[in-house]
């Protein structure tokens, strides 16, 4: 199984979208059968009168993580696929107070203001209101507190690398410390609330296995599972197909004609990442435009995003296969190698060969076309006749950084501008 | 759960929360796995707001920014996008819910000590106040706190954090509104 199923193109754009609205279905039913459409519910959190927000949200918590923790070790679910927001620990930290002073003021959040409008009470349809002038606001102002949003940029981080700790201890103890939690919560509902823990509380005065207990026991003890089980990102279990990798490099699957390459370059495709292993000095001289330079020893796991179709290329034949076979086994699916190296790419695009005179008009025709993908790339044409005229010295012009009047600058790739993923 | 059996319909108790953070839990996960992404709101809120002053203002909303970011590309409709359908899916889920429970009421929550218009004037504020604190941590409490909590998100964890600690350094002073 290749999941995240979208992110390996098992659908497509539009299809997402009816995904997108089948999934909000969901979280909103589960919202309202929550009781979150009820701002005095809500509300009830902050008072120890009634302390289901956080049972629910660390219910869902736990309940996704172990699930993802699972699927991740299982090797179904590629982790690293996942969209983690980037960490702005000071913006967040802000964002995080003024968020909780915005909830007990209004009485919902975003997600739970829609469901209570939606049936049918005013003050989540008046707070949906507020929201969007809120929005307005914050979007007026972006451009002098655009610097504030950006400090203490962390990057994706999860708290496993940031302190250092495997992953599935946290997991162990974050869903340790959520039925922690959640006694407290049942003790505080008691004692302060005045509310004696009732049918499906964790403390329910009743001697026997309910339910809600066996569900604590069963996420704790797979909690236990994950605390021996190890990282669930899938570098750490790199498994090699060898028989699949000797196939796909037996019938080719693997390479990229020069030619195929240039008419992407061309048509300015940009689904896939063209990279050259070749030392940076060699890359400064001269490289295929829109290449990014990663010698052998930076590739690692995150170099690409596993669902990225890859391209290497190189002047050194036994380095591009080495990198193909290492990213290959690091479970990067579709990993090609530019079929000749540089070499040709010079031969075949660069520096076409003319036909001799009196060729065949198809052959001229030919040549007419390479020629002008030559020009697009900053190459000229070679005499038909150069060959015979200096067999020794290589005929191949030297080759020259690309000028900066040169037709196909680096950004030949049009830079992707996706909308972002996160909230 | 027990259901009522009068002759009017009451409302039905609401869900354990065990269970329905459980049921939450299952949606999420379904999100991770087909998507690759997870929950979110406030996000497509900023979408609608973009694409209206893009409307209203084109040159402004191109020269800004935060609302550039998202409007996308122009090749398709900023509307066209994932949190945007999985919100009018959140209302529809929402909607069906409160039917199903007798919960469907044109009503304003609030504590018995406040009245409504100051009660509205609170939901306004707060509204605004969570508008400006989502954008502000890039994201809410489904993009953010649920989610990244979900995937251990450093960032998540310390905005989690400061929403119960916000909300708990306040309610004192809010305790008329609720109580």
């Amino acid at each position: 199984m290749n999941a995240p199923f979208f992110k390996y193109a098992l659908f497509g754009d539009e299809m997402s979208l009816v995904v997108a609205f089948v999934i909000g279905i969901g979280f909103g039913f589960f919202l309202e059968r929550a009781g979150f459409g009820n701002a005095r519910l809500l509300a009830a959190q902050f008072y120890f009168r009634d302390l289901r927000v956080l049972k629910v949200m660390f219910t869902a918590i736990i309940t996704a993580m172990v699930g993802a923790y699972l699927l991740g070790r299982l090797g179904l679910l590629d982790l690293s696929l996942v969209y983690l927001t980037p960490t702005f620990l000071v913006p967040q930290i802000a964002g995080g107070l003024i968020l909780g002073a915005g909830f007990i003021i209004g009485g919902y959040c975003p997600g739970t203001s829609c469901v209570s409008a939606a049936t049918g009470r005013i003050d989540g349809m008046v707070y949906l209101a507020g929201m969007i002038g809120g929005l307005l606001g914050f979007a007026e102002v972006y451009p002098s507190i655009e610097r504030f949003t950006k400090i203490t940029a962390m990057g994706q981080i999860t708290l496993a690398r940031q302190f250092h700790l495997s992953y599935g201890f946290l997991v162990f103890a974050v869903v340790l410390m959520a039925f922690g939690a959640f006694v407290m919560a049942e003790l505080a509902e008691k004692f302060i609330g005045g509310k004696e823990p009732g049918p499906g509380a964790l403390l329910e005065p009743v001697r026997t296995f309910t339910p809600v207990r066996r569900f604590a026991v069963v996420l704790t003890g797979l909690g236990v599972v994950a605390l021996f089980a190890g990282s669930p990102y899938r570098s750490a279990l790199a498994q090699v197909d060898t028989k699949q990798l000797a196939l796909d490099a037996l019938r080719a699957a693997d390479q990229v004609t020069a030619d195929q390459l240039a008419d992407w370059l061309v048509e300015g495709r940009n689904d896939y990442l063209l990279v050259d292993v070749r030392d940076a000095q060699s890359f400064a001289a001269y490289h295929i435009p829109g290449a990014v330079n990663l010698p052998l020893s930076g590739l690692n796991h995150d170099f690409a995003q596993r669902n990225e179709r890859v391209v290497f290329y190189s002047d050194n034949a036994i380095h591009t296969a080495q990198a193909w076979f290492l990213i290959r086994s690091l479970g990067f699916p579709s990993v090609y190698i530019l079929a000749g190296g540089l070499e040709t790419w010079q031969e075949a695009v660069l520096y076409p060969r003319a036909p001799a005179a009196g060729a065949a008009p198809k052959d001229q025709i030919d040549f007419a076309k390479r020629m002008a993908v030559a020009k697009f790339f900053g190459g000229s044409a070679r005499g038909a006749t150069s060959e015979v005229a200096n067999p020794v010295a290589p005929v191949l012009p030297k080759l020259a950084p690309p000028s900066p009047t040169a037709p196909a600058p680096d950004n030949a790739q049009p830079a992707k501008k996706k909308k972002k993923e996160g909230c | 759960m027990s259901s009522s059996t009068e002759i009017s319909p009451a409302e039905q108790p609401h869900m354990n929360p065990y269970w329905a953070g459980f049921g939450l839990g299952l949606v999420l996960l379904a999100s991770f796995v087909i998507m690759g992404r997870g929950l979110g709101a406030s996000g497509a809120f900023t979408t609608a707001v973009a694409t209206t002053v893009h409307a209203i203002a084109p040159a402004h909303a191109e020269g800004n920014a935060f609302y550039a970011e998202y409007l996308g590309d122009g090749a398709t409709s900023p509307l066209k996008d994932w949190l945007v359908f999985e919100v009018l899916g959140v209302f529809l889920g929402g909607f069906l819910s409160g039917a199903l429970a007798n919960r469907l009421k044109f009503t304003i929550e609030k504590g018995p000590r406040i009245t409504n218009p100051r009660r509205l004037l609170l939901a306004a504020i707060g509204g605004a106040l969570m508008g400006i604190g989502a954008k502000l941590a890039l994201g809410c409490t489904s993009g953010q706190a649920l989610t990244g909590g979900a995937l251990l998100n450093l960032g998540s964890w310390a905005f989690m954090m400061c929403v119960f600690g916000g909300a708990y350094g306040l309610a004192w002073f809010l305790r008329r509104a609720w109580l």
